[in-house]
């Protein structure tokens, strides 16, 4: 169908002044050549002066105009789905290891976290009480906390994907609650932070104090990471004594995970570095040491994880274990230690250049340190995670030589002092540090007449220890000591424990002593025993002699001092009035305070305070006449003990 | 220790929307174990109905937004399918129109006004009360049979707030611009 054309004429002819009056007439034509139909329109026209000009006849045109029969319906719109685009993250699958074994009773499994409600538990005041961290399994069992742990990424996970995966995982609290994992133990909150702390880290320095949990932390963040797939393969180094520590601690805290220990020859020890499908590779630093030098370098083995236990070992950086631990191939690297530094701020440098946090050689100063630190150290002390732990006791047995001792100690003092001044310029601090060894022998007993005001006091108390069922552990720097000691002590069933003990026969010492009611007393040496072992339920310390360092001797105290400790620990230092232990005692005394003052936080115990040489010397009035007057001078660790 | 484990496997999703102020909603969707370790996480771009949608949807504009367009966006593009989907959003239900998994909505025990919910369209799991779709009451039945393999008091409401922090992230690091 076609529209019709249409033809329009409007006329308009009238007078201004009818204009104004008078309706316009419109006309419309219906076919060309019709006569035009006046349509009566009316116009107002205001008196301008112009309206003449209206009389001319307006000019029309004409257009054709189509008829749509269509009617349109604009606009249109239907529903249509928008393509969306999505940002995807799949996480790593993981290992999977056999179920571990469910909890025999219901009562059981709830103490293990097995039936955890959503909002079930009680605060951290309460759950603090339960026994944890690195304990025996006397421990007693507190309810699930309310609180969650979350990871949180960290600072240098700069990927949304990297930030995501540590963000996706569940709460600790409820990963470790025995839904997948199980724990032999509710850990405490603190606990919880620093094994979210340590997941979330390529290089951790993990210090808290000693006896708070490194190691449970350490392994509950590597059984973590090899759950979620971060790691596959790990290598845990740490000193010799403590192997059996870590071995029994990972039975305690995850029991599904393989541990290997390398030992045994050197082709037994070959094949266990490269063993495939080694999870985790226990070894000490003399094997790792050792080993890895003689392995080529296209043969080394890869891990995932290197953890330095006690990681102070490696404080001097060209010392070849540092070299060594620096050139292990690896991923990530966590250090432990209670004691980040022990004589100067460098020696924490060492351990971030292993941590690979600053460029090999690199020497930053304090404010870089401190801002390292900040980042890669997680540091808890007793005194603010553990408010209700029972105290710890300090007293000072300030002791007469016997009669027989100040002879002995008189004479060999003088002379002593005579031989080194006859020594001249060539006198070494080495010279010095002899009569200084010496003459603490004599404090700890009189090697003539066996005479010992020390002995005497240590019978005198040990008969009350004994009188309560009590345990006891004495330190001494001496093994010959501890052998003397022993004969002399075996109305307390005393035990040995020093490096002279076959490592084999350490673990059924240490068994007895903690099982054996009528073991009243161990004997250690500070260098095996100051370490990593776990004896909360001994309530007494006595150092029989003093080590140089009071770090050191911190750290034999916490062998009993440490979480699940149940009474205060009573220490004893015994110190012989007017010798040479009294006049160390001062100046280690006085530098301590000086610390202190310096730092202001009154957390010193990270902090050696072994004397140097020109301290040496003066414990004799003598000067240091060398340039290694500022040089310590004593055994550099107590594993020398 | 074992390898591999072969046993019974469910696979839970997690699904849940942010709204960023000005450019309309995000939806994540986090797929993990029956303990809740994570497997594959998926979220998309903001969307913001325009207006000839908001008008033209009127009620059912937020059930088609959240429910049909983000999450079956997000449930076509994993790669781990799972076996329920759990959302604390009544309006993501419209998943379930458009797919054959379950999709619930883990629900307080009493509703805010203080009326229990509807005993006929829930059912305990894990430990929520879940509420499921009205259309499809079958949803209650298959999941039944799979309740042994969520422990009794396992919060499904916590993988929730994952998703709402790891979300809130994407925003903050990708679409803040």
């Amino acid at each position: 169908m076609t529209s019709q054309p249409v033809r329009q004429h409007i006329l308009s002819h009238a007078a201004a002044d009818q204009a104004a009056t008078q309706p316009v007439a419109e006309a419309v034509s219906g076919q060309p050549g019709d006569s035009p139909t006046v349509v009566p329109l009316r116009v107002d026209l205001a008196q301008t002066g112009f309206n003449p000009a209206l009389l001319r006849l307006p000019a029309i045109e004409s257009a054709a105009v189509t008829l749509s029969l269509v009617v349109d319906l604009v606009p249109g719109w239907k529903p249509r789905k928008n393509p969306l685009k999505c940002i995807g993250l799949t996480l790593p699958e993981g290992m999977n290891f056999a179920p571990a074994r469910p909890a025999a009773t219901p009562a059981a499994a709830e103490a293990c976290g097995l039936l955890r409600k959503p909002d079930a538990g009680v605060d951290h005041a309460a759950a603090g009480a339960c026994d944890c961290g690195d304990r025996d399994s006397s421990g007693t069992v507190a309810a699930v906390p309310k609180k969650k742990t979350r990871i949180r990424p960290p600072a240098d996970a700069l990927s949304l994907q990297d930030r995501l995966f540590y963000l996706l995982q569940p709460p600790l609290e409820s990963w470790l609650a025995g839904q997948e994992l199980i724990m032999p133990f509710e850990p405490f909150a603190y606990q919880y932070e620093g094994i979210a702390w340590l997941f979330a880290r390529h290089s951790a320095l993990l210090a808290d104090e000693m006896g708070l949990g490194k190691t449970m932390q350490t392994i509950t963040g590597i059984r973590l990471l090899l759950r979620s797939g971060q790691i596959r393969r790990v290598l845990l180094i740490c000193p010799k004594p403590l192997i059996p520590n870590w071995q029994r601690e990972f039975r305690t805290w995850a029991e599904e995970l393989p541990v290997v220990t390398i030992e045994g020859t050197g082709a037994r020890r070959k094949m266990l570095w490269t063993l495939p499908g080694a999870c985790i590779l226990i070894a000490n630093y003399e094997a790792m040491t050792r080993d890895l030098n003689e392995i080529p370098p296209e043969e080394q083995p890869k891990f995932d994880l290197l953890v330095l236990d006690e990681a102070q070992r490696i404080k001097n950086r060209d010392s070849r274990t540092a070299e060594t631990a620096r050139a292990v191939n690896r991923r990530r690297s966590w250090a432990l230690t209670g004691t980040p530094i022990e004589n100067r701020p460098e020696e924490l440098a060492a351990l971030f250049e292993f941590m690979e946090v600053i460029p090999a050689r690199s020497s930053p100063d304090l404010r870089q340190l401190s801002r390292l630190a900040r980042e890669h150290i997680l540091r808890r002390t007793k005194d603010l995670v553990m408010k209700d732990m029972p105290p710890r006791i300090d007293r000072d047995a300030e002791l007469e030589l016997t009669d027989a001792q100040q002879a002995a100690y008189t004479t060999a003092e003088k002379e002593g002092i005579v031989q080194l001044n006859d020594l001249g310029e060539s006198i070494s601090v080495q010279h010095v540090f002899e009569l200084v060894l010496r003459l603490k022998q004599i404090t700890n007993y009189d090697p003539l007449t066996g005479e010992s005001a020390k002995l005497e006091r240590l019978v005198a108390d040990m008969e009350e220890v004994a009188a309560s069922g009590g345990k006891a552990i004495l330190f001494s720097q001496w093994t010959k000591t501890l052998d003397w000691l022993n004969v002399r002590l075996q109305q307390f069933n005393p035990l040995i424990y020093h490096g002279g003990v076959p490592t084999p026969k350490r673990e059924p010492i240490l068994a007895k002593f903690k099982n054996d009611p009528d073991a009243h007393l161990i004997l250690m040496s500070y260098g095996t025993g100051a370490v990593g072992l776990n004896l909360q339920f001994a309530g007494y310390v006595f150092l029989y002699d003093r080590w140089w360092n009071p770090a050191i001797e911190d750290q034999a105290i916490n062998r009993a001092h440490r979480i699940g400790v149940k009474n205060p620990v009573i220490v004893t230092r015994f110190i012989s009035k007017n010798t040479i232990e009294e006049r160390i005692d001062r100046v280690l005394r006085e530098k301590r305070e000086l610390f202190a003052a310096v730092l202001g936080d009154g957390d010193n115990s990270n902090v050696s305070l072994s004397l140097n040489a020109s301290e040496i010397f003066g414990l004799f009035d003598l000067k240091a006449r060398h340039k290694d007057g500022s040089r310590s001078i004593g055994p550099a660790h107590p594993e020398a003990a | 220790m074992s390898g591999s484990v072969k046993s019974e496997q469910l696979r839970l999703g997690f699904l849940e929307t942010l709204e960023i102020e000005g450019r309309g909603y995000v939806g994540g969707l986090l797929i993990t174990n029956n303990f809740g370790r994570p497997l594959e996480f998926q979220c998309t771009t903001p969307v913001k109905p325009n207006r000839p949608q908001e008008i033209l949807y009127g009620g059912s504009l937020l059930p088609w937004l959240l429910g049909e367009l983000i999450g079956g966006t997000l449930l076509e593009r994993v790669s781990i399918k799972p076996d329920l989907v759990v959302t604390s959003d009544p309006d993501i239900l419209e998943l379930r129109n458009h797919t054959q998994i379950p999709v619930v909505c883990a629900l307080a025990e009493q509703e805010p006004d203080g009326i229990p919910v509807t005993p006929g369209s829930t059912m305990r799991f894990g430990g929520q009360r879940l509420r499921f779709h009205d259309a499809h009451p079958v949803d209650a039945d298959r999941l039944a049979g799979q309740r042994h393999l969520i422990p009794d008091q396992a919060d499904l409401t916590e993988p929730l707030e994952r998703v709402r922090e790891a979300l809130a992230e994407t925003v903050r690091t990708v679409f803040a611009r």
